[in-house]
């Protein structure tokens, strides 16, 4: 009875390290297995340039998109605002001690065209000497009249809202409009100029 | 005769369940017609003053929770949206709740002290941009700026809904 126990008890400690074993081996042919598609150390010279060959043609592909895509907005921009009703108004910042710029409305011939709320990143970035385009649009040839108030904080953290505007002749090219606001040390006060790009 | 009468209920069976269809797929807001595009941008004021622009917060989960002070469910759940929003902050959710109350005092007198932007859409047009018609509504956002989720409505229970959400748009 004790020998047969023994016998069996034996048998399973055997089968139990045959089955360890085998899934050892399991384990390194898996670990050993390389993935059919890198490029095996033994690869043809060839293989290797049609590799290359193909990521030039990608590349060559992402650039032909790119550039349709640039081409196909300015096209775009061409119809939609043909040079001859096209007015643009651009807003710029300089300095910005005595304004904290909050939002721009904006309108023509007594029609509102645009109105923007500036986030701080926004106002950072006109600072920094960026120049936003305000509003892109069509207007007739002949006299129109631009009035733009801007809405911020002023010299002493007080709310400050102030007007500008221009009156100007709508001729047969294009016409762009800047708003810039700076600060006039002079007076302690921001100063908000309207003027035609020439 | 019999067969005629039988044609005529089959005939308004399959109307009454073509209506019914229809009224269904009718009641489907734009909002989850928006799973998987681009949320639609927009800028708001916050009640602290600040305007915040949603695409400037691409590169983190964004919650985006549109409510009212007069509904209790919008309350409850921004309690627990702001809790997770507090936990997961620093690995990259924000919480942005958007009022749809005429009067932005209002919103200001629940949520003024809330520790994420509370921002005010006085004239309802981010409400009529996401065509929110019946609140709460949450619009889970990637990291990408994609509508992944929209949740409509809230009940207790649906928070651990909105953590498995959130972790796994924070794992990708």
């Amino acid at each position: 009875m004790v020998v047969k126990w023994i016998a069996s008890v034996s048998l399973a400690v055997l089968a139990a390290q045959a089955g360890l074993v085998a899934a050892q081996e399991a384990a390194t042919q898996t670990v050993a297995a390389v993935p059919e598609f890198a490029p095996r150390p033994d690869q043809s010279a060839e293989q290797r340039t049609e590799f290359r060959t193909l990521d030039e043609d990608v590349q060559d592909l992402k650039k032909q998109v790119l550039d349709l895509n640039r081409d196909l907005f300015l096209l775009e921009e061409e119809l939609l605002f043909p040079s001859n009703t096209q007015t643009a108004v651009f807003i710029s910042m300089d300095v910005g001690e005595f304004f904290g710029l909050d939002s721009v409305e904006l309108k023509i011939d007594d029609k509102d065209v645009a109105n923007y709320l500036y986030t701080e990143r926004e106002a950072g970035a006109l600072l920094k000497g960026g120049v936003q385009r305000l509003f892109i649009g069509n207007l007739k040839a002949g006299e129109h009249e631009l009035v733009a108030v801007f809405t911020g904080q002023g010299p002493h953290t007080r709310d400050y809202r102030r007007a500008a505007s221009l009156v100007f002749e709508k001729g047969i090219g294009p016409k762009y409009i800047e708003l810039t606001i700076s600060d006039k040390e002079v007076k302690q006060q921001p100063e908000f100029v309207v003027k035609e790009w020439e | 005769m019999r067969e005629r009468m039988r044609a005529r209920w089959s005939g308004a069976a399959l109307a009454g369940a073509l209506a019914v269809v229809g009224a269904v797929a009718g009641s489907v807001s734009a909002a989850t017609q928006l799973l998987g595009a681009e949320a639609p941008d927009f800028v708001l004021k916050s009640l602290s003053g600040k305007n915040l622009r949603l695409s400037e917060y691409r590169g983190d989960v964004v919650m985006l929770s549109f409510w009212a002070t007069w509904c209790g469910d919008c309350r409850a759940q921004l309690d627990e949206l702001g809790a997770m929003r507090d936990r997961y902050q620093d690995a990259g959710v924000e919480l942005l709740a958007v009022s749809l109350d005429q009067n932005a005092r209002a919103a200001g007198d629940v949520k003024g002290e809330a520790s994420y932007p509370v921002l005010h859409d006085a004239a309802g047009e981010v409400g009529r941009l996401y065509d929110v018609t019946k609140m709460p509504v949450m619009v889970l956002i990637d990291r990408g700026g994609v509508v992944r989720e929209v949740f409509e409505g809230f009940r207790r229970g649906n928070e651990e809904q909105y953590l498995e959400r959130v972790q796994a748009l924070l794992r990708e």
